[in-house]
């Protein structure tokens, strides 16, 4: 194992300077306050071999039905409501001639834009990490998938009583302590399970300790304002099939902009409107008075 | 919104000044174009005011508003609602016995109102058949129904169909009488039509209401009988 | 077309009088048997099958709703145009209590019945689009999501719904001969009309706000963080040219209901609404521009999107706003009636724009209604005209009630 519990704690003791900088996002507020533990997962595609042991894992853990058994990764696939994660190729080789893989799931961002939207908190960003939904709250308008970026939730179209359906991040597994069941479970140690802030300082060191071998960029540091899911990889991340057109700024914060003119529009519209009210039957006022006068006169 | 701008952001921010201006400027115009004082306003008066005239099917006006409706056996002819209006409440008419003969566009009859003698023309050539009795018994009346039970005389025409083509009817009749309207309201205060317009209809004997001094010159216009 | 509003004295029961419009039961049902009731008849007898299979089987097996496009029809015309159009009630109700425009105190009454139904049917289209409608109150009182913005449209609306009755209550209670009722109503009147303008101002913009979150999905040509004042502004415009593409039908449709005496500058009327559309589209036109500056993307003009981008914004902002000005000047009540059309399919077309075509616009396959889904958004807005249908023959909207003349 490349890593033990040892060498993560010498670098989350030499990255504690790092870890209190404000994170990506910036100094805003979160919608949560994202504790300092909040877990993440670094995937790194030099190492996933696309066996799909991580699909395989998921729908044990979330009683699924299995997922399909051959793919020849000649199509782009892409997660259901029965299925919260799959396994698609790259559109391009590796510099040294290698197919690359890489594992869509929900990205758990730090400020989802799912859970900033939903009308009842079905979607919760919880302080570990884990994005959560809550089946008994969701009423079914499926705002959460216009606002992913990512096109993240499923929705269950058959269904009487449809309810949204994505990845969890294992919350419930996380709560006993244990990683997500695709981390755990991945035998090319592709994916990295722990504190996000360790996670990207992991992600740094091998990126630019290996001039060279990786694309420089980690999808998710930025993107949506930052994700608990990291990518690195030594093709560009486009051809891993990863969104290009997710913005670096956090979406809620583009939703909360235009919100927070509301009270300004219920404290000013009713003096404004009463103002102009009370303007306009003065002038009523003057004019029937002027024309009873006149009348008086002829 | 991020990376593929065309122009640089001091490029953008000047092009959306640009537009605010380029509003602003081209707001005048357009606030202008559409408070054009009387012409715009007077035509949207004198379309209300068409409504307040309806001509039948089968009515036709004369530009001295006379009209004349061919019947089965006559062409029955009196004064359109806008003349009883002009004049308002009527003494007498003075109107041509049987046996007449009457010629398009001469004067040949006449009415009494308010101690003054208008006279009118005729709408077209032909012999009088008929006078209404209703006219000399009770001429105040006339002006409830006035392309009705208002008519004045009958004639036995003897060129109908030529006569007719210098006539208004329809659509053409309305719009002559919006016109009428119109020429009043530019020449008199919008507000005194516009009060006679919120009685309901138009005030019997307007001409009165507008110019008491010079009122009798005004219905003789009107008439074609200066 | 309608049944028939013959007038008889008050006798026999209240229902006879008042549901019946004075006919027996049976000759009112005769009356029903017309044209138009046998077209809305078919559409219903179509519509409410396909409604019980939506409940039924879920949204899949009645919608072409798929995991790229959870929004469809029904959330573009039911429930986003819906809204949009019934505006007239907040426009006319300011122009009228605001400023003082007495001219349009005679479209009042049916534009806030326009409004008010309008709002109804949205809630309806709302509750068939929904997955668990059941659980709409939930967001009021057991975990309401303040940061998000449907939260506050959910406010909004449900408030607004009780103001907008509260508007049109006056012409039922009148119907009902319930006058201290009524008397008591119109002391709060004004208040009811300022909460009105500012709950639609709210709404309205939120429904832009809606898609602020979307600027990778939607067209940089009509993504703008300035949608919310974008949807409030058009608003304005949807609710001018309703009300005159209404009332020109209202008149038509029920012109035996319309007191003869009452003497209703109708052409003045539109004229006037004329005037107001061609400012504010004016205005509008060149805000929308200002998204266009400021999306950068003047290199996507030349593409079928620029193109469309062209039409929405020269044929169904521009042109209406030049109709609208030539109508004025030339006291064309034509001219302003086909402006008002072009309004309304203006804001039509912006909100399908928004919400359904211009999004997703790099992805190839698209989304296109299902049958059974537009027949679903034609049962509701049947529904709607039917509901409207039955108040005018009845209740004073279209004229006065005998007893309260002049009273407004």
């Amino acid at each position: 194992m490349p890593f033990d519990r040892r060498q993560i704690l010498k670098l989350a003791a030499a990255a504690g300077a790092t870890a209190a900088l404000p994170g990506p996002g910036g100094a805003e507020a979160a919608l949560t306050r994202p504790s300092k533990d909040a877990r993440a997962v670094l995937v790194d595609t030099t190492r996933c071999i696309g066996c799909r042991t991580c699909e395989v894992a998921c729908s044990e853990a979330n009683r699924l039905p299995d997922p399909e058994s051959d793919v020849d990764f000649k199509s782009l696939r892409t997660t259901g409501p029965n299925q919260f994660t799959v396994v698609n190729m790259a559109s391009q080789k590796s510099p040294g001639g290698e197919e690359r893989y890489a594992k869509t799931q929900c990205m758990h961002c730090v400020e989802p834009a799912c859970a900033s939207g939903c009308v009842v908190r079905a979607l919760e960003k919880t302080p570990n990490g884990p994005v959560v939904y809550h089946t008994d709250r969701c009423l079914g308008c499926r705002y959460c998938m216009v606002a992913c970026p990512f096109g993240v939730p499923k929705y269950e179209y058959t269904k009487a009583a449809p309810l949204v359906r994505k990845c969890t991040f294992c919350a419930e597994r996380q709560a006993q302590g244990k990683p997500p069941a695709c981390a755990e479970n991945c035998p090319a140690e592709a994916l990295t399970f722990g504190k996000r802030a360790d996670l990207l300082e992991e992600a740094k060191k091998r990126v630019y300790g290996n001039p060279g071998k990786y694309v420089p960029r980690i999808y998710g540091e930025e993107e949506a304002g930052g994700t608990s899911w990291l990518y690195i990889s030594d093709v560009p991340l486009e051809s891993l099939h990863l969104p290009q057109n997710v913005s670096n700024t956090s979406y809620p914060e583009m939703a909360d902009r235009a919100l927070s003119a509301v009270p300004f529009v219920i404290t000013l519209w009713p003096p404004l409107l009463m103002g102009l009210w009370a303007m306009n039957k003065r002038k009523d006022e003057v004019a029937a008075a002027g024309k009873a006068g006149e009348g008086r006169h002829e | 919104m991020n990376g593929h701008e065309f122009l640089s952001p001091h490029a953008t921010k000047a092009v959306e000044y640009g537009i605010a201006v380029a509003y602003l400027l081209l707001f005048i115009p357009f606030w202008r174009a559409m408070s054009s004082p009387a012409k715009a306003r007077v035509t949207a008066r004198a379309f209300s005011f068409a409504d307040l005239f309806h001509v039948p099917d089968g009515v036709h006006l004369h530009r001295g508003h006379a009209w004349a409706r061919p019947g089965a056996a006559a062409v029955a002819i009196g004064i359109d609602d806008f003349g009883h209006g002009l004049v308002g409440p009527i003494d007498a008419f003075e109107l041509p016995a049987v046996g007449w003969r009457v010629r398009q566009g001469d004067v040949a009859f006449g009415i009494r109102a308010a101690g003054q003698s208008f006279a009118l023309r005729a709408p077209v050539d032909g012999t009088v058949t008929e006078v209404n009795p209703l006219a000399l018994s009770d001429p105040a009346a006339l002006h409830r129904d006035p392309y009705g039970a208002g008519w004045l005389f009958k004639v036995q025409p003897n060129r109908l169909s030529r006569d007719i083509k210098s006539l208004f009817s329809g659509e053409r009749a309305r719009k002559f009488l919006a016109e009428a309207a119109e020429a009043l309201q530019l020449a008199f205060r919008p507000e005194a039509l516009s009060l006679a317009q919120d009685g309901g209809a138009l005030v019997h004997g307007i001409a009165r209401e507008l110019d008491p001094e010079h009122w009798d010159d005004m219905v003789r216009s009107s008439f074609l009988t200066r | 077309m309608s049944e028939q509003a013959v007038a008889r004295p008050m006798n026999g029961s209240w229902i006879r009088d008042k549901v019946l419009l004075g006919l027996t039961p049976a000759e009112y049902l005769k009356s029903l048997v017309t044209p138009a009731n046998g077209i809305i008849a078919v559409i219903l007898a179509a519509g409410i099958p396909c409604l019980i299979l939506r409940f039924w089987k879920g949204l899949g097996a009645v919608t072409n709703l798929s995991q790229t496009y959870p929004w469809g029809l029904w959330v573009a015309f039911d429930v986003i145009s819906g809204v949009a159009l019934a505006a007239g009630g907040y426009t006319v109700a300011c122009a009228v209590y605001i400023f003082g425009q007495k001219l349009y105190r005679p479209i009042l009454r049916p534009a806030i019945l326009t409004g008010f139904l309008g709002y109804v049917f949205v809630l309806l289209g709302l509750i068939v689009d929904l997955g668990q409608p059941w659980r709409l109150p939930y967001q009021f009182f057991l975990t309401p999501g303040t940061t998000a913005v449907m939260y506050e449209v959910g406010w909004c609306v449900f408030l607004y719904l009780i103001v907008l009755g509260l508007e049109f209550a006056p012409a039922a209670l009148e119907w009902l001969g319930l006058a201290k009722l009524r008397r008591l109503l119109e002391m709060m009147s004004i208040g009811i009309i300022v909460l009105g303008v500012t709950l639609s101002t709210l709404h309205q913009s939120s429904l832009g706000a809606f898609f602020l979150m979307t600027p990778g999905k939607l067209h940089p040509f009509w993504y703008s963080p300035f949608l919310p004042i974008f949807f409030f502004i058009s608003s304005i415009t949807a609710g001018i040219g309703m009300v005159i593409v209404e009332s020109t039908l209202s008149h038509r449709a029920f012109h035996d209901r319309l007191d003869p005496k009452a003497h209703v500058d109708m052409d003045g009327i539109t004229l006037g609404l004329a005037k107001a559309g061609a400012l504010v589209l004016f205005a509008y036109f060149f805000i929308r521009l200002q998204g266009l500056a400021g999306s950068g993307r003047w290199d996507l003009l030349l593409t079928g999107w620029g193109a469309w981008y062209g039409v929405e914004m020269l044929g169904f902002i521009l042109l209406p706003s030049l109709l609208f000005l030539f109508a004025v000047r030339s006291g064309s009540v034509k001219l302003a009636r086909i402006g008002g059309v072009l309004t309304v399919l203006g804001v039509l077309l912006n909100r399908f724009n928004v919400s359904l075509i211009a999004y997703n616009w790099t992805l190839p396959n698209r989304y296109v209604p299902a049958a059974a889904e537009i027949l679903i958004s034609l049962t509701i807005v049947t529904l709607g005209v039917v509901v409207f249908r039955w108040i005018v023959n009845r209740m004073p909207v279209l004229a006065e009630h005998p007893d309260y003349r002049g009273s407004h």
